[in-house]
């Protein structure tokens, strides 16, 4: 009677009494692609960790079933026996193993005596890399080589080969760029007509849009819909997911935009492994008073090495002259910069951002503290009261500010690192992905604290791959494409085919000089030269 | 739920799970010497034997909360003990001076270390085999392989010296009075914050422990010498560093730059000024465990402080310091040599043979670190 190839039937998880998960059902049929969508800690991941039982059979309740048969594992071993693969948001490669043996890895064709059977798994690699129309990977070489959608590729050929029959793809677009989403959405339709069916957990409900067949969401734990695409689009499934029709999800609002206050000069940076090729290539712009200026570019265009260079922190070897206030200030160091009021919000919020061993509250003060000394000490009610104004002000969801920084949601630490940054009175604010793996609540948060804060007169640079987000903050948007500027543009209606024309089209540069907007409205250097 | 509990207070309160793990330490030691073991000449001889160790303990916290690692410590020791004999029996240098250029040397040397380690990149761990190798040569060739005897009665006294019995006592009662002020503060500080405060009874509790282990204390060295000046040595590190970590940016730092150094360098913080000075603070702590096993043998040996790192390294991870940096305490290390330093002190009175010694020290090592991780994997 059900033709579903896999139906989970009210799951419920609990965490130390606490329900992440209450009561879920949801039901897939092979060939189907389901979109499953809910902000940061709806309890997606979770219930993924169900399926693949990463949470054995028994430390929840409910009811799995795979082919209509009872699902019982203890193990991701038996899931994936069973033909269940999660490829996770990080990808789970051995960069110095080329992409063959990162495909068998765990399961090794062998020959006797357990020698490896390298041409047979080198055949079987390449099979897979045809079959999802990659033909010209070169399954020899060592996965680092490769970019970050063709490495997304190998994880999939990787599932493919254990026979997957039910892929969940947990945030796979997070690093890609526009073109390597595509590729693999293409990749994600293949499957579906080879039957395979997909689970895809995503942010981007463009994508989600474009890929789906019927959508879950889930909010709080609790299912709330699930609905055929047709009937669906990217408002409906945000309006599930929040539980109210979000209205202002970007601030568009005018702010007073005044002279020029900083200027980038010919920023070089050069790869860190490879000094013959230059990540960054002469890049000059300016920035005046109160403006956001999103810069915009694929996946390895640049961006994150020339905002690094110019507040000091590109690890590699780079030049850089910046200039505020029309004098050329020191920024050789995080130190110097943050000294002149230029101040990062880094991209790799684990990496970069938080410090997970200090609590909630010396994290908002790192940067500062020294403003709280008397005599060598703490004053440990100053610092307190501080955080507190802090954490009001940014709305930041924590019990106590004496709480592990760790125990806070994404978007949470999101808004405690750019506290941090804040509490320094930045002139100018760099903004690296600032929302990343963020939810849309919080997002939302960030746009309005970004547009205060450029009210205010606090210049800002916002880099940015979400183009939705670029378009809708900013009052000037800069093109990068491999390390060079290709376009400069005013946002005023700015639709998004142009900022990716000049993203992509390779003979567009904006002068080696000075990329700047005169008057507002005006579009300068528009497409390419 | 009452399991949970005690495990909750335990995750909470790490000290009190060494401090019962001395507790059956010495019970163990005094059931089997009579009562030996707890007689106030033992004790007073125990806690000297672990200052050399605890002053070590006390630089080599930090370090390993930053993140790093001090081979060379031992060899240091040696050295600028080696030194001390040196200045003062071969060259008869008066006392201060002695311990000005002592202190200055450990100082310039740590940072030295700090300076291959932070600013030019080598990693600490080779930094310090390498000091390892080379403090020792240093020694030996600066003492020609010989015992450097007899340093004068002053350098003596710093090992071999006791506070009179009147100033042992007025010390227990500041420092309890000093608790009892922090207490309060501490209480009054949560109220006004609308924190929640520990119960009372708990800091009652607390306050109750900590004069009955300063009475017993300040009494049972009083009933013997008196408080050893190496001890009171200790005593005042142990106050210094617990400020330093607990209340000072830079102690906030240290534990920022153990913890995610990239995130505490893109924050504006000079990571590298840290560990120096961080290196820098440890060489002093050297020089000082060095002058004070020099006093208390009485002599500068080209052989003091052999593999003295490995027991600093050891108390400080029995103490609960976090092997990859970030989390740690100062009284936290000390205890840790105080459980080292009643292993030794306990086994050499029953004439455990020295194999034995090392395998139970090596064991309770290993040991004490794995009920830390998985107490630690526990919580999470």
């Amino acid at each position: 009677m059900s033709d579903y190839l896999m139906e989970m039937k009210g799951i419920v998880k609990s965490f130390d009494g606490v329900r992440a998960l209450n009561g879920i059902d949801i039901r897939i049929r092979a060939g189907e692609c389901l979109g499953l969508c809910g902000e940061n800690g709806a309890g997606k991941s979770t219930l993924m960790k169900v399926l693949s039982a990463v949470y054995p059979y028994g430390t929840w309740e409910g009811e799995i079933l795979w082919e209509r048969q009872p699902l019982k594992a203890h193990a991701i071993r038996e899931t994936e026996a069973a033909g269940i693969i999660i490829i996770h948001q990080e990808l789970m490669l051995v960069p110095e193993l080329s992409v063959a043996e990162n495909i068998f890895l765990g399961h090794e064709i062998k020959r006797f005596g357990g020698r490896l059977d390298y041409p047979a798994m080198y055949k079987r690699a390449s099979e897979l890399m045809t079959e999802l129309g990659m033909p010209e990977i070169n399954v020899a070489m060592p996965v680092m080589n490769l970019g970050g959608g063709h490495q997304q590729l190998v994880e999939i050929a990787k599932a493919l080969n254990k026979q997957a029959k039910l892929l969940i793809l947990d945030e796979p677009s997070s690093s890609l760029t526009a073109s390597e989403i595509s590729v693999l959405l293409d990749i994600i339709r293949g499957l579906k007509k080879k039957g395979v069916a997909c689970v895809y957990i995503s942010h981007k409900l463009e994508e989600v849009v474009a890929i789906c067949d019927t959508v879950a969401v889930i909010r709080d734990g609790q299912h709330i819909a699930t609905t055929p695409m047709s009937e669906l689009n990217v408002d409906r499934i945000i309006a599930q997911m929040v539980g109210r029709e979000l209205t202002a999800l970007y601030p568009k609002q005018q702010h007073p935009i005044g002279e020029t206050v900083f200027e980038a000069r010919h920023v070089t940076c050069l790869d860190l492994d490879n000094p013959q090729r230059k990540r960054v290539d002469d890049v000059s712009f300016e920035l005046r008073q109160g403006e956001i200026l999103g810069i915009a570019g694929l996946v390895g265009a640049g961006r994150t090495e020339l905002v690094s260079a110019l507040f000091g922190a590109y690890p590699g070897h780079y030049q850089a002259e910046v200039r505020m206030g029309g004098k050329r200030i020191d920024a050789s160091s995080p130190v110097a910069a943050i000294r002149h009021g230029l101040c990062m919000v880094p991209e790799d919020r684990k990496r970069h951002g938080i410090v997970p061993d200090l609590s909630v509250g010396q994290n908002i003060t790192l940067a500062v503290l020294k403003a709280y000394t008397r005599h060598t000490r703490i004053d440990a009610e100053a610092e307190l009261e501080t955080i507190r104004d802090e954490i009001g002000r940014l709305k930041l969801k924590t019990a106590n500010p004496f709480l592990p920084i760790t125990s806070l949601s994404g978007g949470n630490q999101q808004k405690a690192v750019l506290s941090k940054m804040l509490l320094t009175r930045p002139k100018i604010l760099i903004l690296d992905e600032p929302t990343r793996g963020v939810d849309v609540g919080a997002k939302a948060e960030i746009y309005r604290l970004i547009v205060e804060l450029a009210t205010q007169g606090i210049s800002i640079i916002m880099v940015s791959s979400e183009m939705a987000e670029v378009l809708s903050v900013s009052d000037r948007v800069l093109v990068m494409g491999e390390g060079v500027l290709r376009g400069n543009f005013i946002n005023d209606n700015l639709s998004q085919e142009t900022v990716l024309a000049a993203a992509i089209d390779p003979a567009a540069r904006v002068g080696g000089d000075i990329a700047s907007a005169t008057p507002p409205s005006e579009r300068v250097n528009m497409e390419s030269v | 739920m009452k399991e949970l509990n005690i495990k909750q207070l335990f995750g909470q309160y790490k000290v009190l799970a060494l401090l019962i793990a001395i507790a059956i330490i010495w019970s163990f030691f005094s059931w089997q010497t009579q009562g030996d073991f707890i007689s106030a000449r033992n004790i007073s001889n125990l806690l000297r034997q672990m200052s050399v160790t605890g002053i070590l303990a006390c630089g080599m916290v930090l370090v390993i909360i930053s993140g790093e690692i001090d081979l060379s410590v031992g060899s240091l020791l040696g050295l600028l003990g080696g030194v001390a004999a040196v200045l003062d029996v071969l060259h008869g240098i008066s006392l201060p001076l002695t311990l000005i250029c002592v202190l200055a040397l450990g100082l310039l040397i740590g940072l030295c270390n700090g300076y291959m380690t932070a600013y030019l990149g080598i990693p600490s761990f080779i930094v310090g085999l390498g000091g390892m190798l080379a403090f020792r040569g240093i020694l030996l060739g600066v003492t020609g392989g010989l015992t450097i005897a007899p340093v004068s009665d002053n350098l003596v006294a710093i090992g071999q010296g006791y506070l009179p019995a009147w100033l042992g006592s007025a010390l227990g009662f500041a420092l309890l009075a000093l608790a009892l002020v922090l207490t309060w503060r501490q209480r009054g500080n949560r109220k006004r914050h609308n924190l929640p405060a520990a119960p009372l009874w708990r800091d009652v509790v607390r306050l109750a422990v900590i004069g009955a282990i300063l009475l017993l204390f300040v009494r049972t060295l009083d009933s013997y010498d008196g408080i050893p000046v190496p001890v009171l040595l200790l005593l005042a590190l142990l106050g210094i560093f617990s400020y330093v970590t607990s209340q000072t940016v830079f102690g906030r730092r240290i534990y920022a730059v153990g913890s995610n150094m990239e995130a505490t360098r893109l924050s504006g913080v000079n990571v590298k000024a840290v560990k120096l000075w961080i290196f820098g603070i440890m060489g002093l702590m050297c020089a000082l465990a060095g002058l004070v096993n020099t006093a208390r043998l009485a002599a500068g040996s080209p052989s003091a402080g052999t593999s003295g790192e490995l027991d600093a390294i050891a108390a400080c991870f029995i103490g609960g310091t976090s092997m990859r940096g970030g989390s740690g305490t100062v009284y936290g290390a000390l205890i840790g040599a105080l459980v080292m330093a009643s292993l030794d002190n306990g086994m050499s009175m029953l004439d455990v043979d020295t194999f034995w010694q090392m395998i139970v020290k090596g064991s309770i090592l290993v040991l004490a670190v794995w009920i830390d991780v998985s107490t630690r994997t526990g919580r999470r």
